[in-house]
């Protein structure tokens, strides 16, 4: 079913920060999840991307142990987790979709708590919930209580709490969800950070945007099955790898997109009354010759157009659906 | 350990910071002890009043001895003046007895008989509710009387010697369950009536407060955090754990705080510390334990709200927290294991200087309370908050 572009990544000594293997997880008469595997290399970030109840929440509640899965596994640090288990948990730091932050409490007392419960004492716990409050930009506001906040604020704390104890991997569940673009921004770039800082990190969204910036590799999920991973590159030569290019202009369309057939870089070209839509390899390179050829045809160019594919373009060639409705 | 401490503490400390604990479990329950003070007193202090009762009854006659002995014991506070049938007489008129009670000669032998025994019942001055109450007990002994008589015939037809008859017709017209209105007040027959409504009322308020502990937990759920919680390495029961630990040092908190602020105000003595310090933890201990039955039901603070204020109610009421229950058989042994019942009655046996020896019971029915409401508790399937 998965089309695996790649090989798993594989750290020197054979192991995997998490290896999830045919995670099946039923609500009911529902396959929430139905057969997901994949895993995630150290250092390595990996997206999970798909539409609203693809199974992307229910895929993390299995591997953080929240939820018990009817079949499959999932392995972290090569210790088998689940909800009783307490080592593998330590590895793990989960920042959940929902905010799970206490709003009778401040921004340092949530992070005290849960710093708390994670293990962390004394000048440890100081210093990281210091840090952490400089990196979410609430050192200023750490002392009243969170209900207070603004959404943004309260996503920055929600995030922070996952990044407390430093795990060796950090768990994203649609972090930027209902966040303004700058929040957004600067939540990504707080991601890509830690990444290079050496944190795996396993990302779920919706945004094919925010996989393509962040992900190493990219697993496509849509009503609960991997339908692809890889690369975004990877990703996108499994649909051909082509791109388009829109002329509009006047003239002869009919006789210039029979010139343009000719040339190597073209796969196809459709005249439309006023366009032409091309179907090349490698647009960026091949543009200059089409404008070139096009013109010495006859026609005058009032615009032209480079579109590329993207995972929307790959996820809509899987699963013969838009990412977002 | 550590981790059950954290989760604890910041537990409480949410709690407190949440005003609903302090005002529902100590300000309402303290206003609403001032309120029905205010409204019950006067009817209380008449209960208060002794019943004077002036009685002229024939010498030797057993069932007349009987019944004059049953009168003091009937849970009211009774003076009985034994006397002439005239002064009986004069005395009710005087107002010096609120009742008179001339018994007939020959009472036994005509009740024996299966005759009507006529007594004669003088109203006096100032008779109230307790001459209803004296003059009720004399009419159920006469009832009672009655039927035993009918039964003492029964008996001489299958021969039984008339001595064993007369014993047979006493022990049934003074045996245990004689007179209900002992019985009645028997889960509070030893505190007075403000100091049974501060305990009702404590005891009442108590399945209030320890239903927060729950509440906490459904919050938890409502926040996200327990999503959170899970994931973090530690059992995960002991956020379970945490909650109930939480209900019990709010419970005992709140009951203390009600019992000596209560005690004070309306200057009711509980008695010793220690026993009172028990039979509060037993209480707290019985009334958590239902908490872990709400958990496994309660998928919202509503449904929780609402299971808890059932149980409070019928335990409540069941146990005396408005006013005594009664009953007899066994809706009345039913009533006793309650743990608000037992509660108060322990509190009644410390106020009159019992102390822990002397509270076993009350202290065995709430633990068992406990142990029963646990294990019903892993019978129920989980469909609550951590399902
Ligand atoms: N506790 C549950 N009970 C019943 N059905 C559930 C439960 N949790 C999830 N589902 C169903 O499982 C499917 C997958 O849900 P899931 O939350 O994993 O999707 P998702 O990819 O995270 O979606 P979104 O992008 O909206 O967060 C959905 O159809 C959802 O309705
Ligand atoms: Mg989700």
């Amino acid at each position: 079913m998965t089309q695996t572009a790649t090989e798993p990544t594989r750290t020197a000594d054979g192991q995997h920060v998490l290896v999830v293997e045919g995670l099946v997880r039923r609500f009911g008469d529902l396959t929430a999840v139905d057969g997901v595997s994949f895993t995630i290399a150290p250092g390595e970030t990996y997206g999970l991307l798909g539409p609203n109840g693809a199974g992307k929440t229910t895929t993390i509640s299995m591997i953080c142990g929240l939820l018990e899965p009817d079949d499959g596994s999932v392995t972290v640090l090569g210790q088998q987790m689940g909800p009783r288990k307490v080592a593998p948990k330590r590895h793990l730091g989960l920042v959940p979709q929902d905010l799970a932050i206490y709003p009778d409490l401040s921004a340092r007392e949530n992070l005290n708590f849960f710093g708390k419960l994670q293990g962390l004492t004394g000048t440890e716990l100081k210093t990281r919930v210091g840090e952490v409050l400089e990196l979410t930009g609430l050192s200023d506001r750490a002392k009243g209580p969170t209900k207070e906040f603004s959404g943004g604020m309260k996503r920055r704390l929600n995030i922070g709490i996952g990044l407390l104890h430093k795990p060796t991997l950090l768990i994203l569940d649609e972090p930027t969800v209902g966040v303004d673009p700058q929040s957004r921004n600067a939540i990504l770039e707080s991601v890509e950070n830690l990444s290079g800082e050496g944190m795996a990190v396993l990302y779920t969204t919706h945004y094919m945007e925010e996989a393509e910036r962040l992900c190493d590799r990219i697993g496509i999920i849509d009503s609960g099955t991997l339908q692809a991973e890889g690369t975004r590159d990877e990703l996108i030569r499994l649909i051909g790898g082509v791109d388009n290019i829109a002329l509009t202009g006047s003239g002869d369309t009919v006789a210039v997109a029979e010139a343009l057939r000719a040339l190597p870089s073209v796969a196809q070209a459709d005249a439309e009354r006023g366009s032409l839509r091309l179907t090349v390899h490698d647009a960026p390179t091949a543009v200059a010759q089409i404008v070139t050829a096009a013109t010495s045809s006859g026609m005058q160019l009032s615009d032209v157009q480079i579109s590329r594919p993207n995972l929307e373009s790959v996820f809509l060639h899987l699963t013969g659906k838009a990412l977002r409705d | 350990m550590r981790q059950l401490g954290t989760l604890l503490t910041t537990d409480l400390i949410q709690r407190l910071r949440d005003k609903s604990v302090i005002i529902f479990a100590v300000i309402v329950p303290l206003a609403l002890m001032g309120a029905m003070n205010l409204v019950m007193g006067d009817a209380m202090d008449m209960d208060l009043e002794t019943a004077t009762v002036a009685v002229s009854a024939p010498e030797d006659d057993q069932l007349a001895t009987a019944l004059v002995q049953t009168l003091p014991e009937i849970g009211l506070d009774v003076e009985v003046t034994e006397t002439t049938a005239d002064d009986v007489q004069a005395r009710a008129e005087s107002g010096d007895a609120k009742l008179g009670l001339v018994i007939p000669d020959g009472f036994s032998a005509a009740l024996m008989a299966g005759e009507q025994a006529e007594i004669t019942a003088i109203r006096g001055d100032g008779a109230g509710i307790e001459t209803s109450v004296v003059l009720s007990v004399v009419q159920g002994f006469l009832d009672r009387a009655g039927a035993s008589a009918v039964a003492a015939a029964a008996g001489a037809g299958l021969g039984l010697p008339p001595a064993e008859l007369g014993e047979v017709a006493e022990q049934v017209t003074t045996g245990e369950a004689a007179i209900s209105l002992t019985t009645g007040a028997a889960s509070d027959e030893q505190l007075d009536p403000k100091g049974a409504l501060v305990a009702g009322q404590a005891g009442l308020f108590l399945m209030f407060t320890v239903s927060f502990g729950v509440l906490g937990l459904l919050a938890e759920r409502e926040f996200g955090t327990l999503a959170r919680l899970r994931s973090m390495p530690m059992n995960p029961n002991l956020v379970v754990i945490s909650k109930v630990l939480s209900s019990f040092v709010l419970g005992v908190v709140a009951t203390s705080i009600l019992l000596a602020v209560g005690g004070t105000l309306f200057g009711v003595d509980f008695g010793s510390p220690l026993p009172i310090a028990v039979l509060i933890i037993c209480a707290v201990i019985a009334t958590t334990s239902l908490t872990f039955i709400v958990i496994k039901l309660a998928k919202t603070s509503e449904q929780a709200s609402i299971i808890q204020t059932i149980l409070a109610m019928v335990l409540g009421i069941a146990g005396g927290a408005f006013f005594p229950m009664s009953g007899g058989g066994l809706l009345g042994s039913i009533l006793d294991l309650n743990p608000v019942a037992a509660m108060i009655r322990g509190l009644g046996i410390t106020s009159g200087g019992g102390g822990l020896a002397d509270i076993v019971t009350p202290v065995l029915i709430m633990l068992g309370f406990a142990v029963v409401a646990m294990l019903v508790a892993r019978l129920v399937p989980d469909r609550g908050a951590m399902a």
